[in-house]
């Protein structure tokens, strides 16, 4: 949507800054940014957006803005005001966050009383609650604890028409109602302003050990790792970490001390004749590296999880012989992250053949960092789903004038 | 009312040994679990396939005939409950296991499959389906699904969504859609997790994919008695607060320890506070747990702590737990069956409060939890003989689910809002809330016609524009306001 002829920037940003405050409001660039206190001025800006027909990006730590298609909008949402863990329960195990809290803050305050939202995204520094839902981001640790889907008990959320609305709720067990969260997270904003979340919390994993073992090619984990989950281990993470002509796999246990002690010869026996070794947490930072490396092309794949280690060798495979720079990150649910290092017609080849691979068996791939100029040439989300026309009409239901994050979605929504 | 020429479509779409019709044979399909709610449906079919759940449900949408979907019928909402004269799609038929993926751990079943049957058919290689609702050797996976299902196990191992990886679904329109996939994050909204849940009211489920999930090296099970729920009660927020996740945490109160006595002779010690607590994982760990368990057990003042010694006594202890709703027939002529979630932590505030509001009205409530989620059944007991008394137990069950709901609960944590709680929907969400729900609803049915008049407090056409406040586009331009 391009913006309302109607109004001038500089008449749109008084007007905004009658609701939000002087400070609050700023014009920079053709876009006006402006961070609402809280839900109820979110949606007041949301409705004087949609009465001029100006579209709105939500925007939360700024981490992930290049991620699904590119959109701009000539007003910028901020939650930078909303950051505050308004409730924890520390003996319900449950907490309601502002969107706008980062999510290190939150993880912060929950410690306090030795527990946690059981997810690691991206740039916990910097990401916030509210984006991380937004895109449905997790990392290693939904391999025991599930992802957003399965943490997030309810929101508060804002509409495109400046509806204020609650679902869910704050107790771990409800089916009260459609589960509007569920539709929330992952949407990437395209159908409302998450405002706070209510999440179930689990105890931080005071005990745990990680060990690794590397090899020269992804293949030769396969029999080790079924029998790893197979086994009446249960890891808290799993992953594969694949570059050039070396391969790791890494086991995170979270248990009491001494069944740790008990555990580790069974994994040496499982990996044997790989040799099995400590390592230092830091392993499990290796997705934030491959994103941190400038100018990465990132896409992340769907596989189903015994898929993982052939998938990975051929990616291997491929890249020593086009002589390309390729890293990839493989998780034992399926999930894979990908890095390549060049934007060359060797690399879209590569993804297209990676999308071709993982749909043959109902998975996915989308590109998450991409170059401009490729994004031509590439559709960002390859989204062959039947359900596309029904989406559709969600997101006409949710936002009849497309104010919101229009074109970023999956087909354009 | 169907029409002749409705019947006979509906006749073509499922052939005549897919069509009931007959009065008499009509009556079984009148209600379901929640018996005090009968409508005659117009007629009952059961397809065989994907396709003829589209051809049916092609001959509702054309006609605008409203029809409900059906597994076992053991809903205790009365979700099941038929239109008048619409159409009732018995899933019953299409209940074949089509994949098992042991590697991948998920399997492919058609709705009618009965969920225990999900776990005998991987059990032999070492994985269950984990959602155990105490109907699980009847009811069905496509009644999971529109339910969102839990059980006494959902504390660890999550409800139904947590295990529905995709949904075949036939939508209101006929058309036929899968959400979601076999693998994870699949692009687009997460509109499988929409839809379980949703109670029949966004389509008829045709096939679904779920994740089954590899059974733990050791099972514990031990009961600790106590002399009130409120001790129980204590115990459980302890157990929590030492960063343990059980499996399962279970409290019953005298009452229904009386009825499952009575019913299936589990060997419960009578006490007022039954705790079941039962520890799964590696044996190593499992064993140093159970100790943990115990102790805070005997510092809330356990009387009797008992280990379960063998799988078959194990067993013993959930057929006595599973039983209870309907062993309480044996204490009560009549019983209402409540369900209504609250913060762990309210608990021993909340029974308080059910203790009083029952003596005020004079009836007996008993009471099971699924006590590690705040789930609460209360059963009201009442005997329809004595004239106002049903009246007073509705209306006491009622006032229980406000209760749940001024405490920061829930009116439903696995039986679903249905016929029976529409109202109370109403009072745990503002208008604004349910309008947004609506807003799916009518994205995927606008016409109203899948399981209509449930769920939602009132009958919502989806031309109506409800709730939100539209401002005047002078107010908008800063023209004029509104005081």
């Amino acid at each position: 949507m391009s913006p309302s002829t109607a109004l001038s920037l500089e008449d749109a940003k008084s007007h905004l800054a009658s609701i939000v405050g002087d400070d609050f409001t700023d014009l920079c660039d053709d876009t006006i940014a402006v961070a609402p206190a809280d839900a109820q001025e979110i949606a007041e800006v949301l409705r004087f957006a949609r009465g001029n027909e100006m579209a709105v990006t939500p925007s939360g730590g700024e981490t992930k803005t290049g991620w699904g298609n590119h959109v701009t909008a000539p007003i910028k949402l901020s939650t930078r005001r909303l950051r505050s863990v308004r409730e924890h329960s520390w003996q319900d195990m449950t907490c309601t966050v502002e969107a706008g809290s980062t999510w290190t803050a939150m993880q912060a305050e929950l410690s306090r009383h030795g527990q946690m939202v059981a997810l690691d995204p991206l740039w916990p520094d910097r990401a916030t609650v509210g984006g991380i839902a937004a895109v449905n981001d997790s990392g290693a640790l939904r391999l025991r604890y599930g992802g957003l889907r399965d943490l997030i008990l309810g929101m508060t959320i804002v509409l495109a028409d400046g509806t204020v609305a609650k679902t869910g709720g704050k107790v771990v067990k409800n089916v009260a109602g459609y589960d509007l969260h569920k539709l929330m997270t992952g949407s990437y904003g395209t159908l409302g302003v998450i405002a706070e979340v209510n999440f179930r919390l689990h105890p931080i994993e005071e005990h745990a050990r990680t060990w690794s073992a590397t090899a020269v090619n992804a293949a030769q984990f396969e029999a080790p790792l079924r029998a790893l989950l197979n086994s009446h281990i249960v890891p808290s993470c799993v992953q594969i970490r694949a570059e050039g002509e070396a391969c790791t796999v890494d086991v995170r246990v979270a248990a009491v001390p001494h069944c740790l002690d008990e555990q580790a010869p069974l994994l040496e026996k499982i990996f044997a004749p790989l040799s099995l070794t400590e390592s230092q947490e830091e392993v499990w930072h290796a997705r934030q590296e491959l994103f941190d490396a400038s100018n990465a092309m990132i896409v992340k794949a769907s596989l189903l999880p015994a898929e993982i280690c052939s998938v990975l060798s051929e990616l291997q495979r491929h890249a020593a012989a086009d002589g390309a720079e390729m890293h990839a990150l493989a998780q034992a649910n399926g999930l894979m992250t990908v890095a390549f290092g060049a934007a060359t017609d060797a690399v879209i080849t590569a993804i297209e053949h990676l999308r071709h691979r993982a749909r043959s068996t109902g998975g996915s791939v989308v590109a998450l960092q991409l170059p401009d100029e490729l994004r031509a040439r590439l559709d960002v989300w390859g989204c062959d789903s039947d359900a596309l026309p029904l989406m559709r009409e969600i997101k006409r239901r949710f936002d009849p004038k497309q104010i919101l994050n229009s074109g970023r979605f999956v087909g354009n929504i | 009312m169907l029409s002749d020429n409705h019947i006979a479509e509906l006749r073509a779409a499922v052939g005549e040994a897919g069509l009931i019709t007959g009065r008499s044979q009509l009556q079984t399909y009148e209600c379901d679990g929640l018996t005090n709610f009968r409508v005659q449906p117009g007629a009952v079919v059961l397809p065989r396939s994907t396709a003829e759940v589209q051809a049916v449900v092609r001959v509702c949408a054309r006609h605008k005939i409203p029809f409900v979907s059906r597994g076992a019928g053991t809903g205790l909402s009365g979700g099941a409950l038929p239109s008048e004269g619409g159409v009732v799609i018995s899933l019953a038929r299409m209940n074949r296991i089509l994949e098992v993926d042991l590697a991948n751990r998920y399997v492919v079943v058609e709705p009618g499959v009965i969920n225990a049957h999900v776990t005998q058919r991987v059990a032999s290689n070492g994985y269950f389906y984990a959602p155990d609702p105490s109907s699980q050797s009847v009811c069905t996976i496509g009644g999971n699904v529109a339910e969102n299902s839990g059980g006494a196990h959902c504390l660890k191992y999550g409800f139904t969504v947590t295990h529905t990886l995709a949904v075949e679904v036939v939508l209101p329109s006929g058309e036929i859609v899968t959400l979601g996939s076999r693998t994870l994050d699949s692009p687009g909204y997460d509109l499988a997790g929409v839809f379980v849940g949703s109670e029949g009211t966004l389509g008829v489920a045709t096939k679904v994919t779920l994740r089954i999930v590899k059974r733990p090296e050791v099972v514990q099970t031990l009961l600790a008695a106590f002399d009130s729920p409120q001790a129980a009660g204590q115990t459980v927020s302890d157990i929590i607060a030492a960063g343990m996740l059980p499996s399962a945490l279970e409290i019953m109160d005298t009452l229904s320890i009386e009825a499952a006595e009575a019913a299936v002779h589990a060997h419960y010690p009578m006490c007022g506070g039954l705790l079941l607590v039962e520890l799964d994982g590696p044996s190593s760990e499992v064993g140093t747990l159970m100790h943990e368990v115990r102790s805070i057990s005997e510092k809330n003042g356990a009387t009797e702590i008992r280990l379960a010694q063998s799988d078959e006594e194990r067993m013993l202890v959930w057929k006595g737990r599973k039983a209870a709703f309907a062993a309480v027939g044996r204490i009560s002529p009549n019983y209402i069956v409540q369900d209504g979630v609250i913060p762990r932590t309210a608990l021993p505030r909340v029974l308080a409060d059910i203790e009083q509001m029952a003596a005020a009205v004079k009836l007996r409530v008993a009471n099971v939890f699924h006590a590690g989620d705040g789930n609460l059944h209360p059963l009201v007991l009442y005997d329809r003989a004595i004239p106002g008394q049903e009246e007073l137990a509705l209306d006491l069950s009622y006032r229980i689910l406000h209760l749940c709901v001024d405490n920061g609960g829930s009116i439903t944590g696995e039986h679903g809002v249905g016929k029976e709680k529409q109202e109370a929907l109403g009072y745990m969400f503002a208008e604004p809330d349910l309008a947004t729900m609506q807003l799916v609803r009518c994205a995927f049915d606008p016409d109203n016609i899948a399981n209509p008049d449930k769920m939602f407090p009132r009958t919502r056409l989806c031309a109506d524009r409800p709730g939100p406040y539209t401002p005047h586009p002078l107010e908008t331009a800063g023209v004029a306001e509104i005081f």
